[in-house]
Parts: structure tokens; sequence; C-alpha cells
């Protein structure tokens, strides 16, 4: 799994590449936290490079969900492939999170 | 919606074996249910006889002039050992070398486990014929068993160099794949679907990944130990030449890793050589290569 | 003989992109759909975790034998393992529609295992521990 990263108008916008699995999830945790730490509570991530997701995968989804929203931003999601949207639905995450086209309408959607 | 989820067992669901659930009386009323080696060694001796005979392979004696029923063999001498003693549950043959020679051509020795099963506590398969290495004893003359309690450095280098891998007073006889598939015949008439044993060694680890056998314990330690050997590994820079087992060449074969590790080198890591535990499903092979390319 | 394929590997973490792979292209030789190979990975993904970090905690972790078969009318996944059994406990399922603040994180893999499965069988043995799971490749017929 690989995380880039970028900066538009104060969202931090995070291309997610390769698997999202008990193996790397706690890789993405750290990550995550490194950047909610540092002040950035709005961000993207955009999950059209991630080629598989597990439950592993969602508690990290679930996390920054919530620490987004205990600092006062958000954590949304954009561009999901079919694999990982199913598993997001049948979760039943996409009731408490909001999911985008693409990462430009998510990052957007938080100056609206 | 209720729905079933898996934790880890709490309670002890691998029971110890209960006589009544586990005994030779399943003989006659039940095909299937497994039988322990105790019970067996309660039956008469006769009986007891003619189940031991399915553990050796007739064409295994036939090559010593063995005779497969009677076990009488050159010069008219019995020529294998069967230690099967009531209440015990414990089962050891040993095919003895012709001419009264020191080193039995083969041991098995078979134990009932804890949970229900059969233990390969012991398979050694010597050459009766060619350098023996003493390094079942070490200078004092007291068992090294196996160099696993004292170590016999002067005939383990002989031993080494040689080509034996270490455990090994001899050559090995060839013959693993023969027993094991008889073996495997044996417990199927017994009614047990798998067996286990902890190798003595990385050469034997080696020989029973390619005998079929997957790992209840270990498996990721034999994955470590391959890469630590790949050059840049840790084990790699330890074969430093410090002592006779640890040349600069030895992470290349199966033999010398062997040696390596009997010697210690797994200190790097801070591992050892213990507690490894594998196992054979009948009939199934697992093909676990953790070493592959492997020359021996 | 039925067509099956079969990997035996460490059962670390590091394992589960090597079976998804190898699933994935056993799969596609047999001309098996992405969203059918998706759930059949997601299924064994969560199994295989599930001994990896419980089956196998406190030793150095043994094997986990993974085999596939390709039947007409189904799909067949074996995971067999060595380590610590599991039992059955019945919880309430992960609720689907609980407020994020209530969400918990847990519970999710062997749910979405049912979800994605049309059989599930759990057995241990002397021998293993070894779940079984089965996709049927076309909805039944109805009676």
């Amino acid at each position: 799994m690989e995380i880039t990263e970028k900066d538009v108008d104060g969202v931090a916008i995070l291309s997610f590449s390769g698997s999202l699995d008990a193996l790397t999830s706690p890789e993405a945790t750290d990550y995550l936290e490194a950047c909610i730490s540092n002040g950035k509570n709005q961000i993207v991530a955009d999950l059209a490079a991630v080629d598989f997701i597990s439950s592993a995968g969602l508690r990290v989804v679930l996390t920054a969900m919530k620490q987004t929203r205990l600092a006062g931003g958000d954590f949304r999601l954009a561009a999901l492939p079919d694999g990982v949207h199913k598993v997001i639905a049948m979760a039943g995450f996409t009731s408490i999170l909001k999911i985008y086209d693409d990462a430009e309408s998510a990052s957007s959607s938080f100056r609206k | 919606m209720k729905f079933l989820n898996l934790r880890v067992s709490q309670g002890p669901v691998k029971a110890p074996p209960s006589p009544a659930e586990i005994s030779a009386g399943m003989l006659t009323h039940d095909a299937v249910g497994p039988i322990s080696l105790r019970s067996i060694n309660n039956l008469h001796e006769n009986i007891k006889r003619r189940v031991y005979r399915g553990l050796l392979p007739a064409s295994l004696l036939a090559d010593f002039n063995i005779d497969p029923i009677t076990y009488i063999g050159q010069n008219n001498s019995p020529s294998v050992e069967v230690t099967a003693l009531p209440d015990s549950g414990l089962a050891k043959i040993m095919v003895l070398a012709p001419d009264g020679a020191q080193d039995p051509i083969a041991t098995l020795e078979l134990s009932d486990n804890t949970f229900n099963s059969i233990d390969l506590n012991l398979m050694v398969l010597n050459q009766p014929d060619g350098s023996r290495f003493a390094t079942d004893v070490d200078l004092d003359g007291q068992p090294t068993i196996y160099g696993t309690v004292r170590r016999n450095l002067v005939e383990e280098q002989k031993a080494m160099e040689h080509g034996l891998a270490p455990g090994q007073i001899r050559s090995g006889l060839s013959a693993s794949k023969l027993v094991l598939n008889q073996l495997e015949t044996f417990l199927a008439m017994m009614g047990h679907r798998a067996y286990y044993l902890e190798p003595l060694t990385y050469a034997s680890a080696w020989v029973f990944e390619r005998r079929g056998f997957a790992y209840v314990r270990g498996h990721k330690l034999m994955d470590t130990i391959h890469v630590e050997f790949q050059p840049g590994g840790q084990l790699h820079a330890s074969l430093d030449v410090s002592t006779p087992f640890r040349q600069s060449d030895q992470w290349k074969t199966v033999r010398g890793r062997a040696w390596a590790i009997h010697d210690g080198i797994l200190d790097v890591l801070d591992e050892r050589w213990d507690n490894l535990r594998m196992v054979k499903q009948l009939g199934k092979s697992a093909d676990v290569v953790t070493f592959p390319e492997s020359v021996y | 003989m039925v067509n099956s394929y079969k990997m035996t590997r460490a059962a670390e973490l590091e394992a589960l992109p090597i079976f998804r792979d190898f699933l994935d292209s056993v799969c596609k030789e047999h001309g098996i759909g992405s969203e059918f190979r998706y759930d059949l990975k997601l299924a064994m993904d969560e199994a295989c975790t599930n001994i990896i970090t419980h089956g196998y905690a406190g030793m150095n972790p043994g094997s986990i034998m993974m085999e596939v078969q390709f039947q007409p009318s189904h799909i067949r996944l074996s995971i067999t393992d060595f380590g610590l059994a599991f039992e059955p406990v019945e919880t309430a399922a992960p609720d689907v529609n609980a407020l994020l603040e209530d969400r918990v994180a847990s519970g999710f893999g062997l749910y979405f295992i049912y979800q994605t499965m049309d059989e599930v069988e759990y057995r241990t043995t002397v021998d293993c521990n070894m779940l079984t799971l089965v996709k049927r490749r076309h909805a039944p017929d109805a009676a």
C-alpha cells in the first residue's frame, strides 16, 4: 500500500493505492493519525487505486472518521472501485460517510 | 439478527485420551474411531506383533534378507525388535543390522500424544556399512542425544565433511519416503487422520516438508531462517568462520544451514531451534517449501 | 479429479496478499468474474486474518493451507490451520444502521464471510481446524 498526499485549499487529499488489509492498515492508521494530530482534519481519501479492502481497512476508515469529526472536520471518501464500495455498503458505512465520485468533488464539498 | 461469531476456544477442546473412547475394542465394533498405541500395547502379545508388523515396509526388510513375518534375518538371528509394553503409550521398532553391527538400520518410535493423536518421536535410517562418526557420544563417552545436550565437536566436524547432517552417525538410508508411506497405511488402519513430529534439525524439517508435512509451529521461523541466510541477512553475516560449522558458503545448502543452526547460529536472531512442530495429514501433501530451489 | 489448487504459507500477515493474488489468478483462469472473485478474496482474507491474529497467538506461527476447488455449480474454499481452535459464540450481528458514535469496527470479519458465501462450515478436530466456504456459481433454481 502507498499513500500520496496533496493539499488543496486546506483539504488533505490522500491517494491510497494497493490493499487496505490487516497487513497494511496499521501503517494507514499511523499516517492518518499523524495527519490529524498535525491539525489536518479535513481529509479526502481517494481510493481509486485501492484494489482490496477488508474489515481491517474499515477500521481505519471508522477511526479516521471519528477522529476528524471530533476535531471539527471530516473524513470523506472518493472514487470507490466496485469491490471497495461493496464492502463499505455491506458494513452500512454509506449512511454515516460522505462518498464522492472523485477526489475533486470530495475536496470541494468541504467548501460548501 | 443473531449469528455465530468465532472466538478462540476457552476450554480444552482437544482432550486427553480416555481409554473407553479410544480402545482396541474399536477393532471389532467401530471401523473408524482412532485407536491408541496404549490400547494396542495392552493386547495379547501375538495380536500386538501382527498389528505392529504393518509398520515396516516388507521391501525394506527384504533388502536386508529379513523375513517380513518371522523377522528372522541372516544367520538365523532375530532382526527386528519391537518394544511395546503393556500400559505404555509408546512403540519402538528397530531393524537390526546384519552381523550384529552396532547401529540399527531403522529405528522408529511412536507415542500417543496428549490430544488423541500420534507423535513420531524418532525415525533414524542408517546405511549399515560405510563410515561411522561417533557424534552420539562426547569425548568422555557421555551420550549426546543427537547432539542436543552435549556435542562431540571432533566427530561432528568429520561427519559434516563427510556430507552428513547434524544428528546423524552414518549416511542415511534414503528410505524415508518408503517408511513414511508405510506409516500412513499403518495409521489409517489405526483410524488416525494425521500424525505429528518435532524435527530434530533444519535438515530433517526440510526432508519432512518434501514428504508433505505442514507446520503446527515454526513455519514462520523457517521462512525467517531462509531470508536471514540470504546475502545481507543476519545469519549470512554470522557465517564468519568463528567455528568450523560457520563457513561462509554454508548458507547455500540445507546441510550447511543445518550445521550452522546446530552450532547455535540462531542466537543472533534471538531464536532457538526448538518448539517446531510438524503435522502430516494422511494422503495429503501440504507442499511447503521454505527453501526454494534448495540444494541438499 | 476435481479442479483443485492449493497453497500453504506461514500464518503471518505477509501471506494475505499472496493468498489473495493466488486465488485471484486461479479464479481468472476459470473465467470467474471480478465481483465473484472479490467476494472470495474477502471471505478468505477475513478467515485467514482471524487465524493469523488469534489462532496462532503466542507461538511462532505454523501453516495455513488454502485449497480452492472448482465445481460446475460452485466454488469450494477450504482453509486449514493447526493453531488454537475457535468456538462459536452467538452474538448480535454488527449493527449496520448504528449512528457513527455507536459504531464499533469489530465483528465485521465473520459477518462479511456470511454475507458473501452461500455455505460456511467450521470444523475442529484433533487433526486440524478447517473452515469450508462454498459460493454457488449461479442462483439456485426456484423450487
